[in-house]
């Protein structure tokens, strides 16, 4: 029986709780009193998952079987899920490989020859082709990506775009011309939050800046309370209102899987456990890591991280029409991470760990360390934010890593140029999106490199529109000074100093809520 | 009261020489404020474009010259070497213009200090009239001699015409001489040393600055040499003493001179106003060095004096000189010295000066005041021993410095070096000039001007008071001579501070030029080592890697790693053959292979090592409606990934045989050193832009020629010799990080824990 998650309150019996930051973690003490939040334990895996997915594409929700959506002749188009999911990367074979392995299968026996199949990347950057065959497999990537039938979407190249209208709120839809052009568009995804999935997969996955730009901006993202509530998010209102207007012209049979909470396999599952339950091996394991990590230069402990792969497990995966579909997806990730915190608090307490959707393979740099605590973390609620509005949020990160300037050139110059002049959201995007978006060189990168869109930095920032909004202040435990006062934060060397900072916000004793995460977790705040 | 100097001077006519100087402004004060009725003319030289006339209106415009601004000054024009016909109703001789540099090119003393007082005196012959000739000269004419100085004639034999004749004809013949093969061939060949990377032009206009460096410096050292040889302790004191003789010699033609010898002439005690000093004299630039911490030792004793006389003392008393002419034939001598009276010693003076400034130190930027050192008077041969191993050490690490790969920490070494350089050069000379003065121990006789003090009237006693004897060093040092030297340091200091950055070294602004103008502007960059961390051996490994299984991969590797040293020891030799090295490795490869493993492969290498710093800046110029250029000695194919962000690519092409295979060769040779500098030359010409509006950009000396072909050049994480001569230049110098192999670390001392 999988063990819920529960919130613990700090008192003298308390070991030193564990927190991530970046390449690294350290024991904390927390004030007595604190509340820590532990997600729930993983729920329990399918027990065969071929026959699962078989069984998913064989008795489809509000559809028929996928093998009765197909024909000879047809225009099939398959796309997936890109290497931003799930995180860290999956020890192989990714889910979305064995999908898609069972989808082809049908295929030929159908007759289907006419198969293209596409990383829904958005404006993410292009995956190298050793990425791209770790999630779709061996046998598909050889089978496929010599013949270009497998490749990245390219959200620039014009020609390959298709309009397909206007929402009733004056959104342009314009997603890949393939897929718009299909007779059927099967979209593999993995939902490992709540945020995933749903319309968003195919109307923002496959979609172009132009289309995109109408939801991910400051305003919008301002008022979408929360992004794992898909029902109270602007930034989902606006992807369902795409997503049925590509469905009145296009025929989307969508696949969501649904993960356990093993985020890291041995032996580093023990960074996962509570910290009292901790067992002699566990206690070895972690006093080994720190003492390592202590002399590890920082390219070692970048590998030795970036190297780690998921021991996910597939809890369910459903198939058929994407509404009904995203339901029971929701309903199954609420299950696995969803942990009920009665009342706000003054402080909030997150530690960045080293990976966020951003940097698989990359760096976390200071923009995307931001995003992770202030974006995912401090969004990861359902009815309210963990903490009051004005109050203050308390990070962990060294932000002391860098640009990748293969994967994130346009980060660096919105580090040194927009924020140098504004840390605002709501005043970056008129005076610099524009400019940035359409950049010629950036355009280049992302289209034959493996660069992030120029705009992207944009829409981290935007991420932590609300964030910033909602918060009295936010303060970096162990973060680089300079890194920090450049996005507009404070630094502090250690918690307590944190609090004595923060105590100006929030008076000398604040209620405090440390969000145990990962594993990935669901703050449902009464 | 009346003063007995002013009625004997009075209506007299005084021609005055060196009024620019510090002595001769004094005495030009003096004279204009206490004896108004003299008549005065100056004969001042014309400087650049200011005729002499000028000259004396700026001097009389200065403030202490605000009491005397109606004051007539008769200006004659003209130059010491050639003279012009002196006023016909002179009735004085003032002659204190010369060259106080003790280290003067041998000419120059001559010129300065023996023609020039020959000629003067054939003009004040010429005249005809009864003119006394005062005669400003130096104590140290005494040269090595010790103890006891008498006020008379310098004892010597040295023939002064053979001298002067030989001196003058050094020039001629040092000249000669630095056009020999041995010295030429020397000088050639350490200036290709340094600077052959950069081009034999560059290494040729090295050689040529290096030789007329040397033709001053043997002109120096063979003035020095000549003067110890006869007993002088340089060629300023040696000429000073040969012109005595000139002045003796027009003495015994029944004339009337006074010969005139002050010693260290320093800042005045009261008149114009306590401190008044101009320019810096001797012992200035030691205190303030001091001052700055950098001076750790002198090789005086403390014992030794120093024999100092402020200026006020020295022009009073050239006026009661003047004001008692000596018989015809007979000249009269006078020292105006305090060692004999009330010598100032070395250790007073330290610690003085060390008083002085425990109390008032300067304001030395951000790290707080300078650690004064403390000076326990070695002794001259135990400092000799310091700075020679000082010289050593320096030697030492410069030659590693250059064998040192270039980094950040590289280029520090190299700043700290340089100012440790600066610093030991700076005493180096200081101390080679001044070991002599420092250690004479001179006892100048000054009993004609004590008896000649003392049959002045009273009042022109307080007037023009100059007996030594009754100074109080400590109060003259302490609170006027050092306060007055360090002001305008400190005033200077404030500026300093104002400023935020210093101005030259700043990275060149780019401003738009719009589409109408017809100005049109171009931005070179280099690649390798500029716009990215990588070198031509790397560039080839990343493409046969390219091409190669793992076992072959680890062989190809090997085979490499053998070569290193070749490649390393080419590369200093020189860049191109290097290349050459280089790109023999690609024979039998397909160029149309080539392009597709770039495509391939090494795009991700190429674009995840250039500097963000850089592509910033090409963008920039771009925004600015720039062109810009890459100059590079790489591969075309390797250019590829860049070439949507430059105009114009100027890359190596390899030769081909008929089926596309290369060959081994290049094309064409490949661009490097001087060619860089005429190709940016011809290609502006070409495209019809200046390129005194240009930009270049590149990391190393070899491209000096480049850097050097435009108007704002900037030196990218340079290598030591490009640092050096970009410091020297002023040009900017800037850090474009390449990002190592994943990431780019923000602040490199930030890495903590």
């Amino acid at each position: 029986m999988t063990r819920p998650g529960f919130v613990l309150e700090v008192d003298d019996r308390t070991p030193p709780l564990l927190v991530h930051e970046g390449l690294g973690f350290r024991l904390e003490e927390f004030p007595q009193g604190t509340r820590v939040v532990y997600p729930p334990e993983s729920l329990p895996t399918v027990p065969d998952v071929e026959e699962a997915i078989r069984e998913a594409l064989e008795n489809p929700v509000d559809s028929e079987p996928l093998r009765e959506l197909m024909f000879p002749g047809m225009r099939l188009t398959i796309a997936f899920d890109d290497l931003s999911l799930p995180l860290p990367t999956m020890k192989a074979p990714d889910i979305r490989g064995r999908i898609i392995e069972q989808v082809l299968t049908i295929a030929a026996e159908k007759g289907v020859d006419d198969v293209e199949i596409i990383a829904a990347l958005a404006l993410h950057r292009r995956m190298t082709d050793a990425e791209m065959k770790h999630i779709v497999g061996e046998r598909v990537f050889r089978s496929f990506a010599p013949q270009g039938l497998l490749y990245n979407h390219d959200a620039e190249d014009r020609a390959n775009l298709e309009h397909m209208g206007v929402t009733e709120k004056g959104e342009d839809v314009e997603i890949n011309k393939r897929a718009a052009t299909s007779d059927l568009l099967i979209y593999v995804n993995v939902n490992l939050v709540a945020m995933d999935g749903g319309h968003k997969s195919v109307g923002i996955g496959l979609a172009s800046y132009k289309s995109i730009k109408h939801h991910h901006n400051a305003k919008t993202m301002v008022h979408s309370r929360s992004f794992m509530d898909h029902k109270h998010s602007e930034m989902h209102s606006s992807a369902w209102r795409m997503g049925r207007l590509i469905g009145e012209n296009v025929k989307v049979f969508q696949i969501e899987t649904t993960l356990d909470n093993e985020v890291f396999g041995r032996p580093y599952d023990t960074l996962l456990k509570r910290e009292w339950e901790w067992s002699l091996r566990d206690q070895a394991t972690v006093l080994g890591l720190r003492r390592g990590l202590a002399v590890a230069p920082q390219k070692m402990r970048h590998k030795m991280f970036h190297d780690l792969r998921s021991n996910y497990g597939l809890t369910g995966i459903t198939a058929g029409a994407v509404e009904p579909v995203h339901e029971l997806t929701v309903q199954r990730v609420h299950q696995q991470q969803r942990v009920k915190v009665e009342g706000q608090s003054d402080v909030m307490v997150m530690g960045v760990p080293y990976l966020g959707p951003y940097n698989v393979n990359s760096t976390m740099n200071p923009i995307l360390a931001a995003c992770m605590g202030l974006g995912y973390y401090f969004n990861s609620y359902l009815r309210q934010p963990v903490v009051r509005e004005g109050g203050v949020a308390i990070l962990y990160h060294p932000l002391d890593e860098g640009f990748n300037t293969l994967t994130h050139p346009s980060y660096v110059d919105f580090y040194e140029e927009v924020l140098a002049d504004t840390t605002d959201p709501a005043l970056i995007g008129p005076k610099f999106e524009e400019q940035f978006a359409t950049d010629p060189w950036y355009v280049h990168l992302y289209r034959t490199s493996n660069a992030y869109h120029g705009v992207h930095p944009f829409y981290m920032w935007y991420w932590i529109a609300h964030a910033l909004d909602h918060l009295g202040d936010v303060i970096w435990v162990g973060g680089n000074p300079k890194a920090a006062a450049r996005m507009g934060f404070r630094s502090a060397s250690t918690l307590r100093d944190a609090l004595e900072m923060a105590s100006s916000t929030v008076g000398p004793s604040p209620s405090i809520t440390y969000l145990r995460n990962p594993p990935h977790l669901l703050a449902d705040v009464r | 009261m009346t003063s007995e100097i002013r009625e004997r001077l009075a209506g007299q006519h005084v021609l005055l020489t060196g009024v620019t100087g510090f002595v001769g402004e004094a005495l030009l004060h003096l004279l204009l404020t206490e004896v108004p009725d003299v008549r005065l003319s100056v004969l001042v030289r014309p400087k650049g474009s200011t005729s002499g006339t000028d000259r004396i209106a700026k001097l009389l415009a200065k403030p202490i010259f605000e009491t005397v601004a109606d004051a007539q000054v008769n200006v004659v024009e003209g130059d010491l070497s050639d003279p012009p016909a002196l006023p016909d109703d002179l009735d004085a001789v003032v002659h204190s213009a010369g060259d106080v540099s003790f280290d003067p090119p041998v000419d120059e003393g001559f010129v300065t200090n023996v023609v020039g007082v020959r000629e003067l005196l054939k003009r004040v012959e010429e005249t005809g009239r009864d003119i006394h000739y005062l005669h400003v000269s130096t104590a140290y004419v005494s040269g090595r001699r010790r103890g006891h100085i008498p006020e008379g004639p310098v004892d010597h034999a040295v023939d002064v015409e053979a001298e002067l004749t030989w001196g003058l004809a050094q020039r001629a013949a040092v000249e000669e001489r630095s056009r020999g093969v041995e010295v030429i061939s020397r000088l050639r060949k350490q200036a290709e040393r340094e600077h052959g990377r950069a081009g034999l032009m560059t290494a040729a206009a090295a050689a040529e600055e290096a030789r007329k460096k040397w033709v001053k410096d043997e002109l120096v050292r063979l003035g020095t040499e000549r003067a110890r040889s006869l007993g002088w302790t340089d060629c300023y004191t040696f000429t000073k003493a040969l012109g005595e003789r000139v002045v003796e010699a027009h003495a015994a033609r029944g004339n009337r001179a006074t010969i005139y010898r002050p010693a260290i002439i320093e800042s005045a005690l009261t008149r114009p106003h306590p401190g008044w000093i101009e320019g810096f004299k001797m012992a200035e630039p030691l205190i303030l060095a001091y001052g700055r911490g950098e001076l750790p030792l002198f090789p005086a004793a403390a014992d030794t004096a120093i024999d100092i006389v402020p200026v006020d003392h020295v022009v009073a008393s050239i006026v009661a000189c003047l004001a008692h002419p000596p018989a015809h034939g007979d000249p009269a001598y006078f020292h105006l010295a305090s060692g004999d009276r009330n010598p100032v010693t070395f250790g007073m003076l330290y610690e003085t000066v060390r008083a002085y400034f425990s109390k008032e130190p300067f304001a030395a930027g951000d790290r707080g005041a300078a650690r004064l050192p403390e000076w326990t008077f070695p002794g001259g041969a135990s400092v000799e021993r310091v700075m020679a191993t000082g010289e050593k050490v320096h030697k030492i690490a410069d030659t590693l410095l250059g064998l040192a790969p270039r980094s950040d920490r590289t280029r520090g070494w190299a700043r700290d070096l340089d100012r440790q350089g600066r610093r030991l050069k700076f005493l180096r000379r200081y101390l080679d000039l001044y070991k002599e003065y420092a250690q004479a121990d001179l006892r100048f006789v000054d009993a004609n001007t004590l008896a000649l003090y003392r049959s002045l009237s009273p009042a022109d006693q307080e007037t023009f008071a100059f007996d030594t004897g009754v100074i109080d060093w400590h109060e003259y040092l302490h609170d006027i001579h050092v306060p007055s030297v360090t002001k305008p340091v400190r005033e200077l200091d404030e500026l300093r501070k104002l400023r935020k950055k210093p101005v030259p070294g700043r990275m060149p602004r780019i401003s738009a030029t719009s589409p109408t103008e017809e100005k049109r502007v171009a931005a070179f960059f280099d690649l390798d080592g500029t716009l990215m961390s990588s070198n031509v051996i790397e560039t080839y490994l990343w493409l046969r890697l390219g091409e190669l299984s793992g076992t072959k991969k680890a062989a190809e590797i090997a085979r490499m790693a053998g070569k290193v040293p070749k490649y390393v020891w080419a590369d200093r030799a020189e860049r191109s053959s290097l290349l050459r090295t280089v790109y023999k490795e690609y024979a039998g490869a397909r160029l149309s292979d080539l392009d597709g493993i770039v495509d391939e492969h090494l795009t991700t290498h190429i674009l995840g090592r250039l500097a963000p710093d850089a592509v910033r800046r090409i963008r920039e110029h771009r925004a600015a409606g720039h062109l810009t250029v890459l100059v590079t000695g790489a591969i075309r194919p390797l250019t590829r990934p860049l070439l949507p962000l430059f105009d114009h690519i100027e890359a190596a092409d390899l030769a081909v045989d008929d089926r596309g295979y290369c060959t081994g060769h290049l094309a064409a040779s490949p661009l490097v050193g001087e060619s860089r500098g005429s190709f940016v030359r011809e290609w502006s010409r070409r495209e019809g832009i200046s390129t005194a509006d240009c930009f270049a950009y590149a990391d190393s000396h070899s491209d000096l020629p480049l850097l050097a072909a435009v108007g704002h050049p900037v030196a990218v994480r340079p290598d030591v010799p490009l640092f050096r001569h970009a410091k020297k230049s002023h040009w900017a110098i800037v850090d474009w990080e390449s990002p190592g192999h994943a990431s780019r670390t923000l602040d490199p001392a930030g890495l903590r824990r």
